[in-house]
């Protein structure tokens, strides 16, 4: 368990640190930087060379990464260039924002998404299957940016209403903060409910198809007793593995879901630092997504010991 | 007798003199930021969505239009552009210009107080614009600035700037583009610059509260503001919305009061709205296609003429903006009353394919030829503008390829002076100096974008700055507008107007032709 952990570990700080070497060179080939946006059209040659010395941008980018790193290694991920804050404290505030529309996403398209697929699967054939099926497709295929388009100008004009636009965290107003995640989580869910569906589908024809089913039937067992004790059972380690890949899906799809609904989250923190070229801002968020990847699969990787004891290390 | 009598006239006119420049004053004083409403009410708060988020709220070193259309509520500079374009005194209260045209003389406003408490002086004016005008500290305003020499500060009301060359515009600049008076040393602690998204250090109307990116932004009524009893409003926040779709729902839900749109169908959507509606302002803004003389076909003057003959700039606007604008020649709409070229008066305006066709015959492209077109990514107009000027050049010959850049790329291009045939999106310059003179007077003391290099409109750009009388001035603008629309370094196709949405509630909303919010401090809101 140990030599695993240590290996999972060595391997995980090696891609951090690739990603972030990556990051930065990736951020100062896009032409343009910090002082181009601040000056645009104005400002002269001079002013532009008094800024470039501000932000240190006049020194080599081998002596700019080095210094970068070393403050990370030291747990301090400098400050925005533009709004003066710490990168973390942005970072985390961002965070909080995308996590719970993640997590409740998360566990709304599971709560939707594995019940149909069983229930399609189990019912192969069927008009009922032809209607999830459908579902899926149609989930699976609209896109997230129209989905959430239609959520918002659906609810206007139903229902006269708009979600405000000003970030709530539960803790401080839990009715403004529902009102705000309702339309990005609905539309993050549907698409991701239709994709759990469409596996855990697929999974459980296949699964029902084995030998120990036929098995299983033959020797009496109930219908109930082979889908649920048997075959879901069996289907638990693709579906975690699954469920990983749905999480950074979702972490990823916030970054479009944020910008329709306005919401501060974590994709519209790196993507506004990618339009001012707010490179600490940029490198510091990029480097925690790279982090939240790594760990998620980890946390996978345990479960699959968890669930599979054939699987422990 | 005659003597006393004499006294008596003397006092009599001087007291008269006096009140008549007193309320002279007052009444200029009552025209800042627009008209008064009598009826206007205080209290309440002012939600504006608004489509453009500033980076940040430093208004030394942000050079961004959306800083400039939310920092003037907080920051003042000695001047206040009015809409005509004009500046009107604001924290000086009035000025003087030696005769050689060389020394200016400031009286401060008295019991101005900053946003940190402090009473305004003369130092505080000083050191202020001396840390805009050192092009080391690296604020984009310094080279507006560059004819000051020092400034001075005899007593605590009094600033004077002494200048190496004669500047007519100098009132103009000392307005709200760039800088602002905030207290003497302000930047002298190192996380001065980003301090200023946090707390708010002006003597404007309304003080920061908070600023949280990607969302809000909040200023509320500064007590002791210096013009009694102004702002109206006790709060105005700024409600950044990421897409318009979502501006326009927020509208017709009450949201918002108050929004300024940017795609005419948003707007005019909202018209059906009750309770809504739709205000046209005509701008300062420019929308143009820059032709720049570095490019192998474009550096021939007649290349260039003969594209503006082959541009029908009125079905460009259609097409892009569906009308919302005006069709401009060598001058924003918002001055070209002050300072514009009559059109009829300027060459190249009107669509003449023929001699479009033998002016590229005679520069050697009798059958044409293909050329790149730039938009930027995020620019709407571009998009359909490129498409129907593509349309329109095909019809002498030349095939338009269109290409979209972002904005970082294409501003890094405009400064390396590689801009080629793109199009262009200017804010606002409420001067007619601080719009062409960098952009048009040849390096080193212009930038010249479009590598023109053209002396004699360089000599007239140096002779509009110096000059201080306004028909002198506005006749050297015309001569120098002839040559602009005669020699083509760029095409000004259009200005689109401000398309404000507002709430039956809102009140005296008087929008800026440059689209900043002054507007907002003598807006005041019904029940």
């Amino acid at each position: 368990m140990l030599r695993f952990l240590v290996a999972r570990l060595t391997s995980a700080l090696l891609a951090a640190a690739l990603s972030s070497l990556v990051v930065f060179v990736l951020m100062r080939t896009v032409p343009g930087d910090i002082v181009a946006q601040m000056l645009g059209q104005a400002g002269d040659a001079s002013a532009a060379a008094a800024l470039r010395g501000f932000f240190g941008l006049d020194r080599p980018i081998h002596a700019q990464f080095v210094d970068w790193l070393a403050q990370v290694l030291q747990g301090d991920l400098g400050r925005s260039w533009y709004q003066g804050k710490r990168v973390s404290a942005l970072i985390w505030e961002a965070f909080a924002v995308t996590f719970e529309v993640a997590a409740v996403t998360l566990v709304l398209a599971t709560l939707i998404g594995v019940p149909l697929g069983v229930l399609a699967g189990i019912v192969e054939g069927t008009r009922l299957d032809a209607a999830i099926q459908t579902f899926n497709l149609v989930g699976l295929s609209a896109p997230v940016f129209w989905v959430g388009l239609m959520l918002l100008v659906g609810a206007s004009a139903v229902f006269g209403w708009s979600p405000p636009f000003a970030f709530m965290p539960p803790s401080v107003d839990l009715a403004d903060n529902i009102a705000i995640v309702i339309l990005p989580v609905l539309s993050l869910a549907v698409l991701q409910a239709a994709a759990y569906s469409h596996f855990v589908r697929d999974c459980m024809v296949a699964e029902l198809r084995r030998d120990y089913v036929r098995a299983a039937i033959a020797k009496g067992l109930s219908p109930a007793q082979i889908h649920f004790k048997h075959a879901l059972r069996n289907i638990l380690i693709p579906l975690v593995t699954f469920m990983g890949l749905i999480l950074i899906q979702i972490l990823g799809g916030t970054v479009v879901i944020e910008s329709l609904f306005s919401l501060p989250g974590l994709g519209r923190l790196i993507l506004s630092g990618i339009q001012g070229r707010d490179y600490p801002v940029v490198q510091g968020a990029l480097l925690f997504v790279v982090a939240i990847a790594i760990v998620v699969n980890f946390v996978v990787d345990l479960l699959y010991g968890l669930i599979d004891p054939r699987l422990r290390p | 007798m005659t003597h006393m009598f004499r006294g008596w006239v003397a006092r009599g006119a001087g007291i008269a003199l006096a009140a008549l420049l007193a309320s002279g004053a007052a009444a200029q004083d009552a025209m800042i930021y627009g008209k008064s409403d009598p009826a206007a009410k205080s209290g309440g708060r002012l939600t504006v969505g608004s489509l453009t988020e500033p980076p940040a709220l430093d208004p030394y070193h942000q050079a961004a239009d959306a800083r400039i259309r939310v920092t003037v509520l907080a920051y003042q500079g000695l001047f206040f552009e009015d809409a005509s374009g004009q500046a009107v005194p604001l924290l000086a209260e009035s000025y003087t210009m030696s005769a050689d045209g060389l020394s200016y003389t400031f009286k401060l406003r008295r019991g101005v107080k900053f946003h940190t408490g402090q009473t305004m002086t003369s130092a505080d004016v000083k050191y202020s614009y001396d840390y805009l005008r050192d092009s080391k500290n690296g604020s984009p305003g310094a080279g507006d600035l560059s004819t000051v020499d020092s400034i001075e500060a005899p007593d605590d009301s009094t600033v004077v700037f002494k200048l190496s060359r004669r500047n007519g515009l100098l009132p103009i600049t000392l307005t709200h583009r760039y800088g602002g008076v905030i207290p003497k040393d302000y930047f002298a602690t190192p996380d001065a610059r980003t301090k200023l998204n946090e707390v708010s250090v002006g003597t404007g109307p309304f003080k920061l509260k908070q600023f949280r990116q990607n969302s809000v932004l909040v200023f509320e009524k500064f007590k002791d503001y210096w013009q009694a009893g102004l702002p109206h409003v006790d709060e105005v926040t700024f409600a950044f919305m990421p897409n318009s779709a979502a501006m326009v729902v927020a509208a017709q839900n009450r949201r918002i009061d108050l929004g300024i749109f940017t795609r005419p169908q948003d707007a005019e959507q909202l018209t059906r709205v009750p309770g809504v509606r739709l205000v046209r302002t005509p701008s300062m803004n420019q929308r143009s296609i820059d032709l720049g003389s570095e490019h192998p076909l474009l550096k021939d003057a007649r290349v260039r003429q003969a594209i503006a003959l082959g541009i029908d700039k009125d079905a460009v606007m259609k097409a892009s903006i569906a009308g919302y604008g005006q069709v401009i020649g060598t001058m924003v709409a918002g001055m070209q009353e002050r300072w514009g070229l009559p059109i009829a008066e300027a060459p190249n305006q009107k669509v003449d394919l023929d001699r479009a066709r033998r002016l590229l015959a005679e520069a050697g492209h009798p059958n044409g030829f293909e050329i790149e077109l730039t938009t930027i990514i995020g620019y709407d107009w571009m998009d359909a503008a490129a498409v129907t000027i593509a349309d329109q050049l095909q019809r002498i010959g030349i095939k338009v390829n269109i290409r979209k850049i972002e904005l970082g790329v294409w501003v890094r291009n405009f400064q390396n002076r590689q801009m080629g045939f793109t199009f262009n999106d200017w804010p606002s310059s409420p001067d007619p100096s601080l719009l062409y003179y960098r952009h048009f007077r040849a390096q080193p003391l212009g930038a010249d974008f479009r590598n023109w290099n053209n002396t004699k409109a360089s000599e007239l750009l140096d002779r509009g700055r110096e000059e201080s009388d306004y028909g002198v001035r506005r006749g050297i603008y015309n001569e120098f507008q002839k040559i602009l629309a005669d020699d083509v370094p760029t095409i000004m196709m259009f200005s689109a107007d401000l398309l404000t949405v507002e709430r039956d509630r809102v009140r005296n909303h008087q929008q800026h032709p440059t689209g900043w919010y002054f507007s907002l401090i003598k807006t005041w809101l019904a029940d």
